[in-house]
């Protein structure tokens, strides 16, 4: 038996960073981000790089002997919408591929209790 | 670019990971000193003050009972082991977000409160109605809730406390006393934080808790309530007098009757759970089905609604 850690998966528009840690999330086993995977910024956020990501991801968390991960997702947040990008699901299938096994999956993206207003003005983005 | 710096980072980690070890974090004694977690640290001074979340279905093996979540609080580690306080619980955000919805008003309040072992708690009950309803009728029920939440408190300490909040005993109580008031669909507790650990060690004593009681009730008779309240706090007041296997016995049977109710609407949610979690280890992303299916069933809803006008 392999030992337990948390994957936060951070799935904006325009890019992906995995983190995973241990239980407490003091200690870092590895991260990777869209940058490190790809070379044009466009492709940051794309799910064929998130998959990239977590592969990397996770080639380097078996190697340490971890193969039992907990997911905690989040999309961008505030008011900047709740849902997270198109990343995130392909994220989460490239770690079930590369023989992990998952236990939870969860939604942390932080909600505003009514907070700032929303950028763009009174008459939305004009372009 | 991107490759070297890679390779650079994983260097690093390596060197350092053989320097650490590994670690148990038990949950604390209320618990029964369960294996929570292990996290790895270079010595036991940098585990101090960690903080793992733990569901409560890991810890008891009720898989039921999967979105509470506690929160333990590293305190002192013996060797290889790290052995840990309570700080606080929470529902997770996706239950919550079921039971809230359109039409429908959810109370809230967020109570400080000292058991009987000298901890200061903040507790925060949840509560959701069937239709809307006033501000005037949510305070109504606010107090209610407070009333039994402090009775409570005083009485017990704070592991007994916790066990009673996650029993979902506390809940049953506080839907027992509203019931009368407004007839809420559903209360539970959905966050406790702990502001200062327990101060007194007590192991049961039945002479104190007499004493403690006592002073509850005198404050009680000194505060203006209303008139159904009045009632109430009246019959409270004379049963503590009494002895205590007396308070056992009228006390239990009431709370029978509510289980049976409650268990079918329980084990509805239940079965959808387990549906859920099934779907999940096939997919990992099931959120989006089950928004499509709601989609679905608006859709063919406002289809009939059309027909009916046209005839």
């Amino acid at each position: 038996m392999g030992k337990l850690g948390i994957a936060h998966i951070f799935a904006s528009f325009n890019n992906i960073i995995i983190t995973v840690t241990d239980l407490t999330g003091a200690e870092t086993f590895s991260r990777c981000s869209g940058g490190m995977v790809t070379k044009s910024a466009k492709d940051e956020g794309s799910p064929y790089t998130a998959m990239k990501v977590a592969q990397t991801v996770a080639e380097q968390i078996l190697e340490k002997g971890i193969d039992r991960l907990n997911v905690k997702v989040r999309g961008q947040g505030g008011n900047k919408g709740s849902t997270p990008g198109r990343g995130a699901q392909a994220a989460i299938r490239a770690l079930v591929r590369s023989g992990l096994k998952i236990g939870k999956i969860e939604d942390v993206t932080p909600l505003p209790h009514d907070g700032c207003r929303k950028k763009g003005g009174r008459r939305g983005r004009r372009i | 670019m991107a490759k070297a710096r890679s390779r650079t980072t994983t260097r690093k980690v390596k060197d350092r990971w053989k320097a650490k070890n590994w670690y148990n974090i038990l949950a604390p004694p209320s618990f029964d000193n369960v294996t929570v977690a292990d996290t790895l640290a270079d010595g036991p001074d940098n585990l101090i003050n960690r903080i793992t979340g733990v569901s409560l279905a890991d810890l008891t093996n009720d898989f039921r009972k999967s979105h509470i979540v506690l929160y333990f609080q590293v305190k002192s580690v013996e060797e290889n082991n790290a052995h840990t306080q309570f700080i606080g619980h929470t529902l997770t955000s996706d239950y919550l977000r079921r039971l809230i919805r359109r039409r429908r008003s959810k109370i809230e309040g967020v109570y400080d409160i000292t058991t009987r072992d000298g901890a200061q708690i903040r507790v925060k009950p949840f509560a959701a109605t069937d239709k809307r309803i006033q501000n005037s009728q949510k305070k109504i029920v606010r107090e209610s809730m407070k009333k039994t939440i402090n009775e409570q408190a005083t009485k017990s300490t704070l592991s007994e406390f916790v066990n009673i909040i996650i029993d979902g005993k506390l809940g049953s109580e506080l839907y027992k006393n509203c019931k009368n008031l407004y007839p809420v669909k559903r209360i539970e507790i959905y966050k406790t934080e702990v502001i200062t650990q327990p101060t007194i060690k007590i192991e049961d004593k039945p002479k104190k808790k007499k004493e403690e009681t006592e002073k509850v009730e005198d404050k009680k008779e000194e505060k203006p309530t209303k008139k159904k309240e009045e009632k109430k706090t009246g019959e409270i007041i004379e049963i503590p007098e009494e002895p205590k296997e007396k308070l056992v016995e009228e006390e239990k049977p009431p709370e029978k009757k509510e289980k049976t109710k409650e268990e079918k609407p329980k084990k509805k949610e239940e079965k959808i759970e387990s549906e859920k979690t099934v779907k999940k280890t096939k997919k990992p992303t099931t959120k989006k089905t089950t928004n499509k299916n709601i989609t679905k069933i608006k859709t063919l809803v406002k289809k009939k609604k059309a027909a009916k006008k046209e005839k």
